[in-house]
């Protein structure tokens, strides 16, 4: 049974179908790509399987039980996370609460525990504050933590947001847009850390991303998607040479 | 960094000589401004915390102060005993007070939504004779703490500040760990904070209860100093006061709270000897204040020390 199984999805605004009946599967410990034209549909599809967006017809399954019909914060409970094209850090917490907010479902503290001071709540609020600072210290940017988010550079704000998006390692991931506006050899690093993720915690990543480079590099599998419809579906090899792809696509 | 914020916990200590070298009425003064540290800390919470325009706060105070003295005066109970309840009907009042914002109404739709709940209550205060004594107000009897009766203003600053001290730590505990945390997610972005698993929903509706009880307590607490509420004392104006401290103190912060407190309690009393001066000092202190400090007056401990940096409103 795949991870993700997201079967006949429609979504329409008004008279706009916006996505079009779109079928796939997600495995874990692959990385799939979803690309396409500006408009296509990719993030539309994303805030579908986010909860952000209401289905109009079709399902998503994760792990086998629907979640089409759950709020955003219970599909995130389940282990799906993503991280945001235009950035969802929050600006005014630290890079290392940015990360403790990742955890938040893990931490074990409750008002009254808070309010008389228990050991429980304290011991799991301090154990979650470690935890989080190894995050960020193995991706390399542990000397950011007491900053606040909104005083990073674009790069270390992505990190961030990724370590933030796997505090919980989450057997799903959906990044939009991870590489835009990375320097090269950040970019290049980012996808280290990807392919490290899916190989050695078996996670299973669903990204949208416009850098081509980046995409035939990191995935194992890709999907193109135009007009809200998939084109073609393969690995990277198999994408390139499709002459619809190539039309509709890389314009030629 | 650790020791300094401990530090601040200092104050309190530092305040308990202060009826050895205030007069009564300065003394009134002072407990006044405890009776506001609370009123702003509850704010805060929605407002700088929160981040939503939500102006229920004097809703909040009036229910809380009516709530402590309908307690003593028609059930005969001792005043430290109605504090309690006090806040819970104050949290109670800040989960009604939730219900616009919970059905997605938000800025200022949400401002005058609920500046109309606080306005209900007023007018709730002067159609109900039976309870709050209508337009003529209510007097209650002096404060009785534990078999003692409170009748001299020191007497009172003692238990307001052991009062205030208590809430204020426990508010601070609170907005330290994930639930603060989960707070200003939802005011950075209520997308994002979803997507951390965060429940916003139960997240407002705590963070509106929280406020109502803080700022419940604050109500009782003027009831006893007081000792007599009549509906106007909680109109217009005393929003646009309550909302001038958190303003001035620096919002989402805890210590500017106090400070906003403290000074825009002070100023119009420090002039009161000259009429028609209160108002207007009242008035340039704000204008100077916004001018030269816009994220409030937290932002000038910032400078002493980097443990005060507004986190929310940064001052670069």
């Amino acid at each position: 049974m795949a991870l993700l199984e997201v079967e006949g999805a429609t979504v329409q605004f008004g008279g706009l179908t916006a996505v079009s009946d779109v079928s796939f599967t997600v495995e874990p410990g692959t990385v799939r790509a979803l690309i396409g034209p500006n408009g296509a549909g990719k993030t539309t599809l994303f805030r579908a399987i986010a909860r952000d967006e209401q289905l109009s017809r079709g399902s998503v399954r994760f792990r086998g039980e629907p979640i089409h019909q759950l709020t955003p914060n219970e599909v995130s409970r389940r282990g799906v996370r993503r991280t945001f094209q235009n950035g969802g850090l929050f600006g005014d917490l630290t890079a290392l609460e940015n990360v403790l907010t990742g955890l938040h479902i893990e931490i074990d503290s409750s008002l009254l525990g808070l309010v008389v001071g228990s050991k429980r709540s304290r011991a799991s609020e301090r154990a979650a504050t470690r935890r989080a600072r190894e995050l960020l210290e193995m991706m390399g940017i542990g000397h950011v933590a007491d900053q606040f988010a909104r005083d990073l550079s674009g790069g270390q704000q992505r990190m961030v947001e990724i370590v933030r998006a796997l505090a919980t390692d989450p057997p799903l991931l959906l990044l939009d847009e991870p590489a835009v506006g990375l320097a090269p050899p950040v970019r290049l690093e980012l996808l280290e850390i990807i392919r490290r993720l899916v190989e050695t915690r078996g996670t299973a990543v669903l990204l949208i991303e416009h850098a081509i480079e980046f995409v035939m590099t990191v995935s194992d599998s890709i999907m193109v998607l135009n007009n809200g419809t998939l084109i073609a579906e393969g690995t990277p090899d198999e994408v390139r040479q499709n002459r619809e792809v190539l039309e509709a696509y890389l314009g030629r | 960094m650790r020791l300094t914020r401990r530090a601040f916990w200092l104050l309190p200590l530092l305040a308990l000589p202060l009826p050895l070298v205030l007069n009564q009425y300065y003394q009134y003064v002072v407990n006044l401004i405890l009776v506001y540290v609370l009123v702003g800390v509850g704010f805060n919470i929605v407002v700088g915390n929160l981040g939503q325009l939500a102006f229920s706060n004097v809703a909040f105070f009036g229910i809380g102060a009516y709530a402590s003295a309908i307690l003593t005066t028609k059930l005969g109970m001792p005043w430290w005993l109605t504090v309690i309840p006090a806040g819970l009907i104050g949290a109670l009042a800040g989960c009604a007070a939730s219900i616009p914002a919970l059905r997605g109404v938000r800025l200022f739709y949400l401002a005058i939504m609920t500046l109309a709940f606080g306005e209900l209550m007023r007018w709730s205060y002067i159609r109900t004779p039976v309870l709050t004594g209508g337009s003529m107000g209510l007097s209650v009897p002096p404060a009785e703490v534990l078999g003692w009766t409170l009748t001299r203003d020191d007497q009172k600053f003692y238990v307001f500040l052991f009062i205030v001290v208590v809430v204020v730590v426990c508010t601070n505990r609170i907005l330290e760990s994930r639930i603060g945390r989960a707070f200003q997610a939802i005011k950075n972005d209520e997308k994002a904070a979803a997507a951390m698993a965060i429940a916003t929903s139960r997240y407002f509706l705590l963070a509106f209860a929280l406020s109502g009880f803080v700022v419940g307590i604050g109500g009782a607490m003027y009831a006893a100093l007081v000792g007599h509420l009549s509906p106007e004392a909680f109109d217009l104006v005393q929003l646009i006061q309550q909302f001038a401290i958190i303003m001035v103190g620096g919002l989402g912060s805890l210590a500017g709270s106090v400070l906003g407190a403290i000074l825009i309690t002070a100023t119009p009393e420090i002039f009161r000897d000259w009429p028609g001066f209160e108002e207007l000092m009242f008035g340039v202190v704000i204008v100077l204040v916004i001018m030269f400090l816009p994220r409030g007056l937290v932002s000038l401990l910032a400078r002493i020390h980097p443990v005060f940096k507004d986190r929310f409103y940064q001052d670069d």
